[in-house]
């Protein structure tokens, strides 16, 4: 590593929101040529982290030093000046517009009226570091798959002259090609003096990628190791600040009679041919990447695909497809993995929420029974573990954790225990809501519930679930039992699964 | 929790401010005054009211429901000669049917509602001239007095105005799609995957609005005895006014019927207080103007966008 | 291969030309060769009815083009008739340049409020339009203000070339220059996207707000414009000139290909919306058809882009075609 001063640090730093202290004295530095992961659970301060070197944020206490100088970064125009480059997890390209438009959006130094040729020309230069060379620029990027999108918002960092490259989450949504593609990219950029900062869930690409890894726990720094000199299980203690076992509740599972049987579900260029069969009393996971289609048959089940074909029976009724209401006849119920977006009425109150999918229940002649409602909002909050004084807040003043708690207390308002359905259910969830989501999920499988859930996280697929089934780009990989599998094979399975066998 | 006290505490405020201002105002209390205000109330009110609903499932607001209501009076004074009841009825399913049709397509498709109800007032206004060779239409029987003048000296406009008020928050207040529609305005998609009929909520809620807006035409067309398609003219936006400076969210989800009353109630009470301090009508327009906006904004600071 | 070139002339970028050929195409047919459609009177009122909606549906489809909807157009263009009319009778370029400039102040301050408070355009622009129509009202005291300097009101209607005059060739002009910035400059970049994604377009380094801003200024003056020329040409201004503007201007963006909720659209394909609903009111009139028919037509011109654009057309259709044949083959199994 070359000397000279880190080229951005922090000291000392302090973030507040309200009463809540997200970063607790923080202190760590990025040299140059350095690719630096951050690790951390959700909740832990990476973001937070993010946005004060993006210039989103002003810290609360501290410095924030830019090439060793006590610097301030007040907004994300002066981040861009100091050469600080960000790629979001939610991608920053307008999908209206090309991939050479994206590249330049937002750039400072772009003349009013460009000079197509060497605009052409310097962006052809940055796709083609990213893999990306024969992509024609005049490409609407609405037509780009997510992973190519990822790779057009590197190239755009690229003609900005970037020194420090923050990438959030960058695989998350990416097939292993795409995934090597990337990591080439960035081991060119380093190689041309540029410093990285990683932030990833994925230890394996900690391992594979980054020079060193600097972990997060509740806002504060655990510490900052090179990558050679830790193993993976060090790691995980580093990052959860204790072992893996008590985040999973144990049970004695005994499964009852099959509540869902499964037969060809297909939606055309998004699953093929899936087929399943599950009991009550039991959980099954879907183990698959994004892309992989495990959410999308989710989603077909619970009747929210207009393409879905394919034969369901539940509760020994067979029940079409296509329609949330007939899914919901048969009791079969979804917890959608777009909180914010499909799961949650965030200005309506709690208990509005509560029992929004049971209305019907609770209604004579079309009029709607307050009092029942009340009373059903109350025995929901309980069984899912909602704070019962908070029933008349608006849906949008609870934490991620408990908007989820939420939706599964609406999930289970129907009259009568079925079928749950869950995409990723901890997704964007702290590590103290996960055990209490964890404890939920089986607990509604003693009362007699069936549990199909998606997820891409190998370890809480492995720590719920009765039986687990890979998926890989649309179609079904292998199924275990619980104990018939490790992680390795998992995820091997659910990100190059062997071509034949 | 203390943001949303501040907010309530603006509105209060505001309404106290005005109800002082307006009191204050010598002859406001007098009948002629307080006739007069009733009297703008209750026609734009009951296209508000109807209003309110299209803004609370999300659908922004209609242009065509203006021309609703002049058709709607066109077609119960055209009808009058097969008896007040009949004529009623026909005004009132030819409103529902022309914003049903809207509502479908809004609902089922996804269609642009502010689109939608462009192409509704092009139709409308192309199948009147059409219908009626742009002559006004005068009523074709008896009966427009049960639609004005007084009981107990209360204009029965005003009457008809608050059966509306009342009818419509009930639906929003206590029936299963009343309550669907707000859900449907918060999150759409949230409710689709709750099992809801969206495309249904959508449709019942132009139906509303259809309804209300030819209960409007009728009024009007008994007030002037005489009808033609100027008759609504700009109610769509002084409607919309009223329906944003009530505190409905233009967003959709959040607000109700009683709200666009107090919405109606502020808007006509300034201007009446206005013409009773002597203000010139282009001043009277000017500071309603002001003040409407001023409100809006007041409204949705300290809300989300 | 048909349906193919069908889709391709349906997509939003060429719609706007396919219509309006298509609209030409059938007044030449209804025309049936008399010559009332293609003759040089028919082209020269087409144009005069382009230069008095042109302009503004410009602005407003500016304004649908970053997901807002300006509503205050119409207040725009009374108070900037009004006011050119007002302070231009000696000089008339002073009029001009105090009318547009109203509309830039007004637009200017709109998009301030809207970026600055986050607020919604349907609240602030609607309070915009009763205040600006209030502040017309004060101007004129509620009358109609008559422009006594006639050369200017007969200059602006004289035919060039049989075919255009001063007003529809100035509405040419900025159909052009606009045209040619959303172009040729990155301001047109811009502004797709942020109508296209504006959350998007901010953490990439955009300024959003300063796009909505300046593209609420551009409909100010754009609208500004159509108000100060048509006031000159009718040798007065009134309050209410334009009062119903809002409605047709939509059409004709909409017409034009610009997408409600922002990120697609063009000032050539605003053109040919604007063209087409003119060709469509004065062709039609000029062959001696009833008025209702243009109010018709274009009513169904707008429903059938209503649904061609809506969202969920295809899965409506794809869920009802898979519900059908589901049901055909149980019926089949039973039998």
């Amino acid at each position: 590593m070359p000397d000279g001063p880190p080229i951005l640090a922090v000291e000392g730093v302090t973030k507040r929101f309200g009463p809540n202290e997200v970063l607790k004295n923080v202190t760590l530095s990025i040299g140059a040529q350095e690719i630096r992961a951050i690790c951390g659970e959700n909740g832990a301060g990476k973001s937070t982290l993010v946005k004060v070197f993006t210039g989103v944020h002003q810290v609360d206490g501290g410095v924030v030093l830019v090439d060793g100088k006590p610097t301030a970064i007040p907004s994300p125009l002066h981040a861009q000046e100091f050469g600080i480059a960000l790629v979001a997890q939610e991608l920053s390209l307008a999908p209206a517009l090309s991939v050479l438009d994206n590249i330049w959006l937002g750039n400072r130094k772009v003349p009013l009226f460009h000079r197509r040729k060497e605009l052409r020309e310097q962006a052809r230069a940055a796709l083609e570091k990213v893999g990306l060379g024969d992509l024609p620029p005049e490409t609407p990027v609405s037509q780009l798959s997510i992973g190519r999108r990822q790779l057009v918002e590197i190239a755009r960092m690229l003609t900005r002259d970037a020194r420090v490259l923050i990438l959030d989450e960058p695989t998350a949504t990416l097939s292993d090609v795409e995934i090597e593609r990337i990591f080439s990219a960035l081991r060119a950029l380093k190689s041309e003096g540029k410093s990285i900062i990683y932030i990833t869930h994925r230890l394996g690409e900690v391992f594979e990628i980054c020079d060193s890894v600097s972990v997060l726990r509740n806002g504060e720094l655990v510490g900052t190791r090179p990558t050679a000199e830790i193993d993976r299980g060090e790691l995980m203690r580093m990052m959860l600040g204790r072992s893996l076992g008590e985040m999973y509740p144990k049970w004695t599972n005994m499964p009852g009679k099959r509540m869902l049987v499964v037969e060809h579900l297909s939606v055309p260029g998004i699953v093929h041919d899936f087929n399943l069969a599950a009991r009550r009393g039991e959980v099954v996971c879907l183990a698959g990447q994004v892309g992989s289609g495990a959410i999308e048959a989710l989603r077909a089940l619970a009747g929210l695909v207009a393409a879905a074909t394919g034969n369901v029976t539940a509760m020994d009724q067979p029940i079409r497809l296509r329609s949330v209401q007939r899914a919901q006849r048969a009791q079969v119920q979804f917890i959608s993995e777009d909180r914010a977006g499909e799961g949650v009425f965030l200005n309506l109150s709690v208990a509005q929420n509560l029992v929004a999918n049971c209305l019907g229940l609770h209604s004579r002649f079309g009029m709607l029974r307050h009092g029942d409602l009340r009373e059903a909002a109350a025995k929901l909050a309980t069984a899912a573990g909602v704070d019962l004084a908070r029933l008349r807040s608006p849906a949008d003043e609870l934490s991620g954790g408990n908007q989820q708690k939420l939706a599964f207390g609406r999930a289970i308002s129907g009259d009568e225990p079925g079928v749950l359905l869950m995409n990723e259910p901890t997704r964007g969830v702290d590590v103290g809501a996960r055990a209490e989501i964890y404890r939920l999920i089986r607990e509604f499988c003693d009362r007699g519930y069936c549990i199909v859930m998606a997820s891409s996280d190998i370890e809480e697929v492995l720590g719920m679930s009765d039986i687990i089934v890979s998926m890989y780009r649309g179609r079904q990989i292998a199924t275990y039992r619980r104990g018939e599998v490790n992680q390795q094979q998992v995820l091997a399975d659910i990100t190059h699964p062997a071509a034949a066998a | 929790m203390t943001k949303r006290r501040i907010v309530i505490g603006i509105r209060i405020v505001t309404i106290a401010a005005i109800a002082v201002f307006a009191l204050t105002t010598p002859g406001f209390t007098s009948p002629i005054s307080i006739n007069a205000l009733l009297n703008a109330i209750s026609f734009i009110g009951c296209v508000a009211v109807g209003m309110t609903f299209i803004t609370l499932t999300g659908n922004i607001m209609s242009l065509c429901l203006g021309a609703t209501l002049s058709a709607s009076a066109l077609i119960f004074l055209a009808s009058l000669s097969a008896g007040i009841l009949p004529a009623f009825v026909l005004a009132l399913a030819f409103g529902i049917i022309v914003t049903a049709a809207q509502g479908l397509l809004v609902g089922y498709f996804r269609a642009n509602p502010i689109l939608v109800s462009i192409a509704g007032l092009s139709l409308l206004i192309g199948g009147a001239d059409l219908a009626t060779g742009g002559q006004r239409i005068y009523p074709g029987g008896e009966g427009l007095q049960v639609f004005k003048g007084r009981i107990a000296g209360i204009p029965v406009e005003a009457l008809y105005f608050f059966a509306t008020v009342v009818i419509g928050q009930f639906v929003l207040s206590f029936t299963r799609i009343g309550r669907v529609m707000t859900m449907v305005g918060s999150n759409a998609r949230a409710a689709t995957a709750a099992g809801i009929n969206t495309a249904a909520a959508i449709t019942w809620a132009y139906v509303m609005a259809g309804a209300c807006a030819a209960v409007s035409g009728v009024l009007l067309a008994a007030r002037y005895g005489s009808g033609d398609m100027e008759l609504g003219t700009g109610y769509d936006y002084t409607a919309i006014a009223a329906v944003l400076v009530g505190g409905t969210a233009i967003q959709g989800g959040s607000g109700s019927v009683v709200r666009t009353l107090i919405g109606v109630t502020v808007i006509a009470v300034i201007e009446v207080v206005l013409l009773l301090r002597g203000f010139s009508q282009q001043l009277q327009y000017l500071i309603t103007g002001l003040i409407v906006l001023a409100v809006i904004m007041l409204h949705t600071i300290g809300e989300r966008r | 291969m048909i349906a193919h070139a069908f889709r391709s002339l349906l997509a939003p970028t060429l719609r706007p030309f396919t219509i309006m050929a298509c609209a030409i195409i059938l007044l030449a047919l209804i025309d049936r060769g008399h010559g009332y459609f293609f003759s040089v009177g028919t082209i020269f009122s087409v144009m005069q009815l382009f230069a008095t909606f042109g302009l503004v549906a410009l602005g407003l489809g500016l304004s649908m083009l970053v997901r807002e909807f300006d509503l205050s157009v119409a207040g725009i263009v009374g108070l900037a008739g009004c006011i050119a009319v007002m302070t231009g009778v000696e000089n008339p370029w002073l009029g001009v340049v105090l009318g547009v400039g109203a509309g830039l102040v007004s637009g200017t301050l709109q998009g301030l409020i809207m970026t600055r408070l986050h607020l919604s355009s349907v609240g602030v622009t609607l309070g915009g339009l009763l205040t600006l129509q209030g502040i017309t009202y004060v101007l004129t005291e509620n009358k109609t203000i008559s422009y006594p300097n006639i050369a200017v009101a007969l200059q602006l209607n004289e035919p060039l070339a049989n075919l255009l005059s001063v007003r529809s060739a100035v509405a040419l002009a900025v159909f052009a220059l606009a045209a040619a910035v959303m172009t040729y400059t990155h301001i047109g970049r811009d502004v797709i996207a942020t109508g296209s994604d504006r959350r998007a377009s901010r953490i990439a380094g955009l300024n959003t707000d300063r796009v909505v801003i300046g593209v609420f200024a551009a409909s100010g003056m754009a609208a500004g414009l159509a108000g100060v020329l048509l006031s000159y040409s009718l040798g007065a201004a009134s309050p209410i000139a334009l009062a119903d503007v809002l409605a047709p201007a939509a059409a004709a963006a909409i017409v034009g290909g610009v997408s409600v909720v922002g990120g697609r659209g063009s000032p050539l394909g605003i053109a040919a919306g604007v063209l087409t609903l003119c060709i469509l009111r004065s062709g039609l009139s000029a062959i001696g058809v009833a008025p209702h028919v243009h109010d018709l037509v274009t009513g169904g011109i707008l429903i059938f882009i209503a649904v061609l654009d809506a969202p969920d057309l295809m899965r409506r259709i794809t869920t009802w075609r898979l519900d059908r044949a589901e049901r055909q083959a149980a019926a089949e199994n039973q039998t």
